[in-house]
């Protein structure tokens, strides 16, 4: 999504007029793009996760970052995720710092960015901007970058709506302004600040050139993650945990008993886990009020701003961690009001982690047999259409996790392919096989492959597996002898395991 | 999907063989080759014009397409022709042509295998082929690289035709017709293109094999496919009692035993011999006499090689070879090790019928029920191969149905395949494509159990209720405008009776 997103910027290069900025008065005390904007230049290395033990080629990305006070600066997670280097750099001079990764949280798509070195006079004459108060519909921002040779560039966008959008986690849906106007695309950047009076308003995130709308990610977030950063510990954003249905349909309205009301959305599950899960809420809930807003059939309230907004403003834009949200639903005909305390559910909290950044994933190799813990980016090795694609058992632990997890299973640790050596022979085809023993020990999580094969019976592991073939055995000297010789020296792999 | 079933290319290549014989202009073509020797030789070998209705399972109410096909058949007795069941399938219409004799003979399907695709028909009228000698069927598997001629009627002019060529390999591979089945199969080289199929392989004046598939041009070139004389003969030898039985099935799968860890602990002598149980499905021959870690070393007295190969008179076949030549109630025996000791096990075979959901299935009308334009069908291959469904419950008891055994669950998958659009279910077409868990509070465990539960009269009164598998919501109707929404989706839709259930 990213790349996409890169592309529609670039794309617009070739179209725009350039207006550059009348003037850079770096000694104004009016911040613009030269006092208050730099050049974020990144190297990024993902993990690869086929072969977890190595990283993949390094690639670039720029992006503009906010100097914020205290010598911070804020960029989009998105710019940073995976990085192996990170360097701000002020446009008009080029003076580089080396920076690093002080905060991020990868569902809103912030981090703060901090120097890794002695700052110097990198920062003398920046001017630290404030962030901006909510903004109004009609309102005009000015999105800010620079020309390639430094000049900053300031083009006029203005407020359209706001809505519940996409940031770039599939699930991570946060409040977007909506923003029109001709934004002329000047050097490759992943982000571009956008501000309004003089203070940060937002972080553009994309930017369609057909229409000429972009999405800028607001303030009111910018402030919350902020506010949690220099707060610590920081606790996130909290999610609710429902899956929920319209109800439009009439005569599934009358069933319910909910033709006497004007709005609700039905609770069609409780994901485990989750806020929902430890309150009152309970699956066929209906649910008419949240924080006294109440809630209409598409599953929107109204906002006095910004007017109709998801529901999911009310719980994960506005509301804490640990803070009691008021829920009114109708239960059985009957309206029941409910307090569910707010929790987050870390995405390693679930069985099949949702994104992983910045850390490899885990693994186990024994002999040649390589273990991993199931994740979402595994999976998505088979691609965007991975859901239709990807080996189906793993597909569908990943979509109904609650069989393993009354199992006791933490993650799904399964046999991602098998290396060729001395001790795996016969076992080449074998892959996608999820785990249940090895030597008779139940496997939860990958810590427990690290413990099992301390014990091998009668020189012997027995693994087994879910599916056929259902066991295989595997010599221990063996594989100690391909684990020494065999994987360090032919496949080079130093690391036999990542267990954090 | 590599290897294509030569009657694909057949089918449209029949427009063209019928539309020729409706101008008139073939009845001329054709020359008298009794007068030849070419002719003489081959009297025996016809020409099998099939037209065929093929349902369409996305709308199960229509009768199907009207289709027509061409393949190739031989006279193996008194008035008895085999061919290939793709040749013939979904029949509705069979018509025989003698070589050089373009008058269209009136033929009746006896049997049809579509798990071997062999089909043997007969004439109405046999008078033609009263002096006619029938082709005698070979005694076994013909030897690697020895010569063999194929005959028949296939793409490219209109009489008859001879390739020539060698065995060039014995296997045992999947049948494409139904997709799910794996038999012995010989591999030739002479051309094989459609047209040919049903056509006989010749071997010292002798039934070798019929042929019966081959690869596309772009995938492998001179690489076509026999059904042998084995495969034949039991076919032969399953009607003889006036009924066709199919194939039995032991319904475990094994795992070679290649590695020597696995061997050891299996505690087996280091000979190469023996394959490992992986699975044991319920309900089939082996449920209770085999279980997972078993060793099958010998079957009926074959010692069975650690990759599931055996001897049989010097050549190496799968130990799957024994299984197929028997029939439901023979018993085969098995040596096991188990527990580190051998163990003699009798099993007596029997067909297992799960795995069909995964086959494609021929003369088989589609069954459905129609209720307010939501469209209950069973799931099985011909459903999906129509409508492609993607749900992640679907996928799971398409794919896994057998492996893990979810006939236990339910017997008979019931899908809600499509909605009709109506005013009635205009918030529910999104539903479209889960899986029925139950109605009005009934377990929905086969599409028989689909009306009773529609006409249930307990609670809700006045709904009907219909729960999806892994579908939070249910999908509801209110009862007093069903009636109305019926007649009014069925002459919109054109949907003549609302349900067909065998």
């Amino acid at each position: 999504m990213n790349f996409f997103r890169h592309h529609l910027l670039i794309a617009l290069a070739a179209c725009a007029s350039v207006v550059p900025h009348a003037s850079a008065q770096a000694q104004s005390a009016e911040p613009d793009a030269t006092t208050s904007i730099v050049r974020v230049n990144v190297t990024n290395q993902r993990y690869n996760f086929a072969v977890p033990w190595q990283k993949q080629r390094p690639t670039s990305r720029r992006g503009l970052g906010a100097v914020l006070k205290g010598n911070k600066v804020l960029v989009t997670a998105e710019l940073i995720q995976d990085s192996s280097y990170v360097e701000l750099e002020i446009a008009s001079t080029g003076r580089k710092l080396t920076a690093k990764v002080e905060a991020a949280d990868y569902e809103v798509n912030l981090a703060v960015l901090v120097p890794a070195e002695d700052p110097g006079v990198f920062f003398d004459g920046i001017i630290p901007l404030e962030i901006a108060e909510p903004a109004k519909i009609g309102d005009m921002f000015e999105v800010w970058q620079f020309e390639s040779n430094g000049s900053p560039v300031s083009t006029n966008v203005q407020l359209q709506r706001a809505e519940i959008g996409r940031y770039f986690l599939p699930d991570a849906y946060f409040m977007e302004y909506e923003v029109s106007g001709l934004v002329q695309y000047r050097s490759g950047s992943f982000t571009l600040p956008v501000v309004k009076d003089g203070k940060l308003v937002g972080m553009l995130l994309s930017y369609n050139s057909d229409d000429q709308i972009a999405d800028v990610l607001p303030s009111m977030i910018i402030s919350r993650f902020l506010d949690d950063v220099a707060n610590p510990p920081y606790e996130g954003f909290p999610n609710f945990g429902i899956q929920y249905s319209v109800m439009l349909d009439d005569q599934f309205r009358s069933y319910l008993d909910a033709d006497q009301y004007s709005g609700g959305i039905y609770v069609s599950s409780v994901i485990r886990g989750t806020s929902a899960a430890a309150s009152d809420l309970k699956k066929g809930d209906v649910i008419l009020e949240i924080e006294g807003q109440a809630i209409d059939p598409r599953g929107n309230f109204q906002h006095p701003d910004y007017g109709l907004l998801s529901l999911s403003y009310l719980i994960k834009d506005t509301a804490r961690v640990g803070q009691e949200l008021k829920v009114k639903v109708l239960r059985e005909g009957k309206e029941v009001d409910l307090l569910v305390k707010l929790q987050r559910k870390e995405p390693g909290d679930y069985l099949v982690d949702p994104y992983l950044f910045d850390r490899g994933p885990k693994y186990y190799i024994l002999g040649g047999l390589l273990f991993q813990e199931l994740t979402i980016p595994y999976l998505e090795l088979a691609g965007d259409d991975w859901q239709n694609r990807g080996p189906f058992k793993l597909v569908y632990a990943a979509k109904d996790p609650d069989t393993f997890e009354d199992e006791g299973r933490k993650k799904i640790v399964f046999l991602s392919g098998v290396l060729p050596s001395n001790s795996t022979i016969g076992y080449e085809g074998l892959s996608g096989l999820i785990l249940t023993k090895i030597n008779g020990r139940k496997i939860l999580d990958i810590k427990d492959v690290d413990a099992a094969v301390k014990e091998p019976v009668d020189g012997l592991h027995k693994i087994e597996f879910t599916d056929f073939p259902h066991m295989i055995y595997l010599d221990a000297a063996m594989a100690e002898t391909d684990n020494t010789q065999t994987m360090p020296i032919r496949y080079r792999i130093t690391d036999l395991k990542r267990l954090d | 999907m590599i290897k294509t079933l030569l009657r694909s290319v057949a089918m449209q290549l029949s427009l063209v063989v019928l539309s020729g014989i409706s101008t008139g202009i073939a009845q001329e073509l054709p020359l008298d080759e009794k007068t030849t020797s070419l002719g003489k030789q081959y009297t025996g070998i016809v020409r099998i014009e099939n037209a065929s209705i093929v349902p369409d399972f996305a709308t199960p109410w229509n009768a199907g397409l009207p289709r027509g096909g061409s393949g190739t058949g031989f006279l193996i007795g008194k008035n008895l022709f085999m061919t290939n069941a793709h040749v013939v399938s979904d029949s509705n219409r069979v018509i025989i042509k003698k070589v050089g004799d373009s008058e269209p003979l009136l033929a009746r399907i006896l049997h049809v295998a579509h798990d071997c695709d062999l089909a043997v028909l007969e004439l109405e009228d046999p008078s033609k082929f009263d002096d006619v000698e029938p082709l005698e069927i070979g005694d076994d598997i013909p030897k690697l690289d020895t010569a063999v001629k194929v005959v028949g009627y296939p793409i490219g002019g209109e009489r008859i035709s001879v390739t020539r060529g060698v065995v060039s390999r014995i296997d045992f591979l999947a049948y494409s017709h139904s997709a799910v089945d794996y038999h012995l199969t010989v591999q030739i080289d002479a051309a094989i293109n459609p047209g040919n199929s049903g056509g006989p392989v010749i071997q010292d004046g002798k039934v070798a094999g019929v042929a019966f598939q081959g690869y596309s041009g772009d995938v492998a070139q001179s690489t076509g496919y026999m059904i042998p004389a084995p495969v034949m003969r039991r076919f032969l030898k399953d009607i003889e009692d006036g009924t066709y039985d199919h194939y039995v099935d032991l319904a475990v799968s094994d795992f070679p035993i290649l590695n020597p860890a696995l061997r050891r602990a299996l505690g087996l002598p280091n000979n190469g011999q023996g394959i490992m149980v992986g699975s044991v499905n319920a309900e089939g021959s082996a449920d209770g006499k085999l279980e997972i870690g078993d060793v099958l070393l010998e079957i009926d007295g074959y010692p069975i090689a650690s990759n599931g190969s055996i001897d049989i008179r010097g050549e190496k076949v799968n130990m799957a070879e024994i299984v197929e030549r028997k029939f439901a109630g023979d018993i085969i025996n098995l040596k096991v090790w188990r527990d580190k000791k051998p163990l003699d096990v009798a099993i007596e075979l029997k067909r297992f019928l799960p795995y069909l959901i995964s086959a494609r299935q021929y003369e088989q009308r589609p069954e459905y029920v129609m209720y307010a334009g939501l469209v209950f069908q069973p799931l099985d291959r011909n459903m999906m191969s129509a409508l492609k469904l993607s749900n992640i419950e679907v996928r799971r008891f398409f794919g896994y149905y057998v492996a893990d055994e979810l006939y236990k669950e339910l017997p008979e998958v019931v899908v809600l395949t499509t909605v009709l659009p109506d005013a009635i279910n205009t918030h529910l077409e999104g539903y479209a494509g889960g899986i029925v868990e139950s109605i009005n509070g009934t377990n929905i465990l086969r599409l028989k159990d689909v009306l009773p539960a529609l006409d249930n009269e307990a609670a809700p009164k006045d709904f009907t209720v219909i729960q999806l598998r892994g579908q939070g919501r249910p999908l509801v109707l209110e009862k007093a405008r069903v009636p109305g929404a019926q007649v009014r989706i069925m002459s919109k839709y054109g949907v003549r009776e609302d349900h067909y259930v065998e």
